[in-house]
This record gives C-alpha cells, sequence and structure tokens, in this order.
C-alpha cells in the first residue's frame, strides 16, 4: 500500500505543470469555500450576536404572546425576588426588566411607527449594548434616570422626524386600560445600532416613567438575560423557567424568539453547499480528464505492470492514490492560504463599509469578522476527499481493466 | 541429473494463433510443437513477423492461443483465468523486455523489489534481495538511480534483476539485446548465460540477432508461425 502511494505521489510530478492546474484547482476550490464559509460564519455570528446585544438578549421572560401582541396588556408582575434568583444562577451575566409598547412617535415635522422600550439604564447596561452605540456629543449621552420624562431616539429616527438633541416630541400609545395617551418627551441622545431595522423602530426611555404613563404599576414586559455564551442559553432557559411558577408566564431562548433568523441561518449554510457542490462538480471533471490523459500516457507502462504480475485491485489503488495525493496537496495549499487569509481579517475585519447599508440590512456591521471553524475544515478535507475519490473511479477502473497484450503493442 | 532426464518447463502442442487485422486473419502461429527443459538457454530466432513475440506471449500467459495446448512450469494455462496467470507470471515467470519497460519513477533497487513487493515477502528481505540481485548484475553502484539516469545496458541488466529477483523457472525475454549497441548486447548475454549456469534458471529469449543466436544453447528457428528446425549444442 505504502509502494502505491509512494508511486502515485511520483508519478503525479511526471507531469509538473499538469498536476500543477490541477492543485491550484482544487486548492481554489477548497479556498474559495473556506473563505466564503468563514465570510458566512462571521456574518451570521454578528448578525445573531448583534440581534442579542440590541433588542434580545439570550433568554426572555415573557407572557405567552407578547412577541406577536406588543401591548400593555401583555405584561405581568414578576414574583419578588425573581431578578436576584436570575442573576445568581449559573452562567448568567445580566438581567434586566423591560416593557415594550407598539405605538407612535410625532415631531412638528413627521411621525413614525416604533416600538417604544421602557428601560433600567444601569441594568439594561449588563443585558444590551445600547450604552456602546450612543454617538458621542450628541446630547447628554446614556441616560442615568428611570423616572424622567428622556427619550433616546436613533440617528435614523432623528433625521426622519428633523429632530436633535433637547427637542421635544410625542410619544403616542394605548395604555394598559386600552386608551390612547400621548406625551412629550426631550431627546436626551441619539444611538447608531448595527442593525437598521433595530435603529427604524426603536426608541428608548425610563421604565418607571413609561409604566406611569402607560397605568402598567409594577407590571413589566420581559426579563431580558444575557448568558456567558449563546450555548449556555437553553440550559439557563431551563433552570429559569422553574422560577416562575404563572403557567401565562413563558421562558424562552434567543433561537425561539427569532425562529426566521434561525431559518435564515440554515438557508445560508444549504445554499453555500449547493455552491460548494457547484465548485467541486467542475474540479471532479478537472481531476477525472487529468487522470485519463494520465493512463493514457502510461498505457504501456501499467499493461507492462500487468503483464509482471501487478493485480487489477493494485492498479485500481495507485490511480486513486494519484488522485487522492492530488486531492490532498490541492487540498493543504488551498487551506493554507485560507486559514492565513481568515486569521488575518479576523484580527483586522473586513471593512465593507461600501456596503455599510446592505450591512445594515442584514444587520452584520459594516466590519466583517470571518470565523473560521473546525467543521468547516472537516467538512472541507471530507468533500475533497470524497472529489478525488469519485473523479479517480472511472480512470482507475478503466485503467485495472487494461489487458497486458494490448498494452505491450500500444506504443 | 543428465539434461534429458529434466522436467519439462515448457510444453506446447499444436499452438495457433491468428490475429483479426482489418477484416483479414493473419496466421502468426501455426500449429506449433515446442519443449523446454527445465534448465535450457534456449534462442527463437527468425525474421520480423515470424511469430517469436506471440509465441513468447503465450507461453508468458499474456495472450492466449486459439488452439492447441500449453503448460508452463506444470500448470495448465488454457484452464487458469486471468487472475490465475497473473499469479502465474508473478511467481513462476520472469520478463525481459526489449524496450527494458522499468517502472520510471522508481530506483534500480525499488524496480527490482516491487516483484518481491507484490509477492507480499518482507521488507528486510526484499532490500537483501533486490541489493544482491544488483551486485550480481554488476550495479551495485547504481542501486538508487531512477531508469532516466541510466543508460540503456545499465537500465537492462535492471531488468534482468528484476526478472531474475524471485528466482522464477523462467525467464522469457523478447528481444533483449536489439535496443542495445553490440559491445553491451555481448556483455548482457554473457550475465544472462551466466545466471543460467549459476542458478539453474530456464532461459527462453526470442532474437533475429546473429550474435546472439551463437551464444544460445539451443536454437529454434520459427518461419511463418511453424517451427522450421533448429539446432542443439
Amino acid at each position: 500500500m505504502i509502494l502505491y502511494i509512494k508511486l502515485a505521489w511520483r508519478n503525479i510530478w511526471r507531469n509538473k505543470r499538469r498536476s500543477l492546474v490541477v492543485i491550484t484547482s482544487i486548492g481554489m476550490g477548497v479556498f474559495l469555500m473556506i473563505i466564503t464559509m468563514s465570510i458566512v460564519n462571521g456574518m451570521n455570528y454578528q448578525m445573531i450576536d448583534n440581534t442579542i446585544s440590541t433588542s434580545l438578549g439570550h433568554v426572555s421572560i415573557h407572557k405567552k404572546g407578547f412577541i406577536e401582541n406588543i401591548k400593555p396588556s401583555y405584561s405581568f408582575k414578576p414574583s419578588p425576588g425573581i431578578y436576584e434568583k436570575i442573576i445568581r444562577t449559573g452562567h448568567v451575566t445580566g438581567a434586566a426588566s423591560r416593557i415594550k409598547i407598539q405605538g407612535m412617535v410625532r415631531s412638528s415635522e413627521a411621525s413614525q411607527g416604533v416600538v417604544i422600550t421602557g428601560i433600567d439604564p444601569l441594568k439594561e447596561k449588563t443585558v444590551s449594548e445600547l450604552f456602546k452605540y450612543m454617538v458621542e456629543g450628541q446630547g447628554e449621552g446614556y441616560p442615568d434616570s428611570t423616572d424622567r420624562e428622556w427619550i433616546v431616539i436613533s440617528k435614523q429616527t432623528a433625521e426622519k422626524l428633523d429632530l436633535v438633541p433637547g427637542d421635544r416630541l410625542v410619544l403616542m400609545f394605548q395604555d394598559a386600560d386600552e386608551q390612547i395617551v400621548a406625551e412629550s418627551f426631550y431627546v436626551r441622545g441619539i444611538f447608531v445600532s448595527p442593525i437598521d431595522t433595530f435603529d427604524k423602530f426603536t426608541v428608548f426611555t425610563g421604565i418607571k416613567k413609561l409604566q406611569s404613563i402607560a397605568a402598567m404599576g409594577s407590571s413589566i414586559s420581559e426579563i431580558s438575560i444575557r448568558t456567558e455564551t449563546r450555548n449556555d442559553a437553553i440550559g439557563v432557559c431551563d433552570t429559569v423557567k422553574g422560577f416562575t411558577a404563572d403557567p401565562g408566564i413563558e421562558t424562552v431562548t434567543w433561537q425561539q424568539m427569532a425562529p426566521s433568523m434561525v431559518s435564515a441561518i440554515r438557508l445560508y449554510d444549504a445554499l453555500m453547499f449547493i455552491f460548494f457542490g457547484i465548485i467541486f462538480i467542475t474540479v471532479i471533471f478537472s481531476v477525472a480528464n487529468t487522470m485519463i490523459m494520465a493512463i493514457m500516457e502510461r498505457f504501456h507502462e501499467i499493461g507492462v505492470m500487468k503483464c509482471i504480475g501487478t493485480r487489477p485491485l493494485n492498479i485500481f489503488i495507485m490511480i486513486t492514490s494519484e488522485a487522492i495525493n492530488l486531492g490532498l496537496a490541492g487540498m493543504a495549499a488551498g487551506l493554507a492560504a485560507s486559514v492565513i487569509l481568515v486569521e488575518i481579517f479576523a484580527y483586522t475585519g473586513m471593512d465593507l463599509s461600501i456596503f455599510s447599508e446592505s450591512m445594515r440590512i442584514w444587520g452584520t456591521g459594516s466590519v466583517i469578522y470571518p470565523l473560521l471553524m473546525i467543521k468547516d475544515i472537516v467538512s472541507s478535507v471530507i468533500i475533497v476527499f470524497m472529489t478525488a475519490v469519485i473523479s479517480s473511479i472511472y480512470p482507475a477502473i478503466k485503467a485495472a481493466r487494461i489487458k497486458p497484450m494490448e498494452a505491450l503493442n500500444f506504443l | 541429473m543428465k539434461k534429458s532426464d529434466k522436467q519439462p518447463v515448457i510444453e506446447a502442442k499444436g499452438i495457433y494463433k491468428a490475429y483479426n487485422t482489418d477484416g483479414l486473419a493473419v496466421h502468426a502461429l501455426n500449429g506449433v510443437d515446442l519443449t523446454i527443459k527445465s534448465g535450457e538457454f534456449t534462442a527463437i530466432a527468425g525474421p520480423s513477423g515470424s511469430g517469436k513475440t506471440t509465441l513468447l506471449n503465450i507461453i508468458g500467459g499474456i495472450d492466449r492461443p486459439g488452439k492447441g495446448d500449453i503448460h508452463v512450469a506444470g500448470s495448465d494455462l488454457n484452464t487458469m483465468n486471468n487472475r490465475q496467470l497473473s499469479d502465474l507470471r508473478l511467481y513462476k515467470i520472469g520478463f525481459i523486455f526489449q524496450a527494458y519497460n522499468l517502472i520510471p519513477v522508481l530506483t534500480a533497487i525499488e524496480n527490482v523489489e516491487y516483484i518481491l513487493l507484490l509477492q507480499g515477502v518482507d521488507k528486510t528481505e526484499r532490500r537483501h534481495r533486490s541489493e544482491a540481485i544488483l551486485r550480481e548484475v554488476g550495479l551495485d553502484k547504481e542501486i538508487n538511480r531512477r531508469p532516466g539516469d541510466m543508460s540503456g545496458g545499465q537500465q537492462q541488466r535492471v531488468a534482468v534483476a528484476r526478472a531474475m529477483v524471485s528466482e522464477p523457472e523462467l525467464i522469457l525475454a523478447d528481444e533483449p539485446t536489439a535496443n542495445l549497441d553490440q559491445k553491451t548486447g555481448s556483455a548482457l548475454l554473457d550475465l544472462m548465460k551466466e545466471l543460467n549456469r549459476k542458478r539453474g534458471t530456464t532461459f527462453l529469449f526470442s532474437t533475429h540477432d546473429s550474435m546472439v543466436m551463437k551464444r544460445a544453447d539451443r536454437l529454434i528457428n520459427l518461419s511463418d508461425g511453424k517451427i522450421a528446425g533448429g539446432r542443439k549444442r
């Protein structure tokens, strides 16, 4: 076996130029595959991370039906001590109560539908990154109270409503008694998050102020929980479920809150595999063509090998090994180049601010940090190995079936 | 044991072989009867197209006769399948070709070892036996050179070593000196003769070179696919 692998390795270097072309084509395939996968992984990771850090959190406790009905009537009174229990739970890094109400924001110039989010700025810092998204030098910055009449709006909303920090605006929404209420707020600060839709439709104010205007008493819409990693969400969710006895309350993970995002990521993965499939079908034909040419050139030699007692299976192994050697060489080159490039970009980031508007729609941010995953390397190794084996089957069978008599007469 | 008492290595009776070329049947062999005994050093002579190579191919199990019985090293070739013929060639027969036909990407010693590897001989013994036979053919300093870096004479010596290393009962050589100059061809023949004498291996080779014919212990003349006389020394 070792001899056939050695023989195969030496055989592929008999025609250096041809082998280099094949190795390069396989290497390019692997390179494109790893780079694309890493960029998509990075985009997905950032999209999820940004969504979690702006609005979703890793785990949420809320009334059943709240996600579809963002109204004061879908609120609940948290049981005493629940916040402390959550904070003491393993892998939890923060928790904060929120109120979310669908409403409208109006200035003297225009109006816009928004989700009014009442927060406790201090606790909110432990679950979201709103404080990082505040634009410096625009107003008083990140809020520090829960009961004053401040509001924080996005740059997009500010531009649409023609508002600057210090200006006043009016919030309109339905309160807990289903009465329309309107209240005036002053713009305390401006934020810019990496997610376009979040910026378009979210405004923040103090939780106590909102509870008071919306006649909600001490009720809240949700408790948002942040965990150490996103993989801890399921475990924390299971633990936290036991803290509420009310059957009308549900505790869910980010995957359950954003099923469309999870489906989008699965769709990305499926599209990637179709893309790789197309790349490697072309590689299969390229390798098979090379192997057939190599066999035609060595028709006589293979015949001699059979003549002196080499069995067809050994010839089959030799030809398959040649294709696998080509595949492995291409893979090594492609992997090395792609891993180096991914690691560089993972450090520096890929600045795609030229497409910043599109990137914001996807919620990824304009700088992508490619993410190389072990599963991608393993799948590329398997795909290349399978490609090499598949592409060599026909040439190898052809070689194994060479008749010594015909081959000896073939010069 | 007298030469006449020795067992036959090759027994061919009424061998016919015809090829179809452009719809025309070409009779390469027309009823060849031949017996070669163990240890003989025999040349088959004849002009081009006389059927020498066809006869060697049939004896070597590379080709099958159209008609006739053929026994080589005690095996009836007509009853053997391709795998059995392959094993016969591997274990019982050594081949020397006109164009050397070494594996170009393997070194001299690897080419020789290849046969032993196919036979499943372990690494140490393979190396030991290959080095010994290469020393015997005078190539102990060339063992790590590839065929492309060797002269025609040296390559043919490697081919002889490859054919001999597994100590087969029969060596078939198809015009082994045809690609060599007179001096190199003569030296190669001396080497083959020496191996025949020392090891008692049976040699059967085709030639149309008169120098080679003269050196053979037995000469068989082939003409139009038939044996047309010969001589024994």
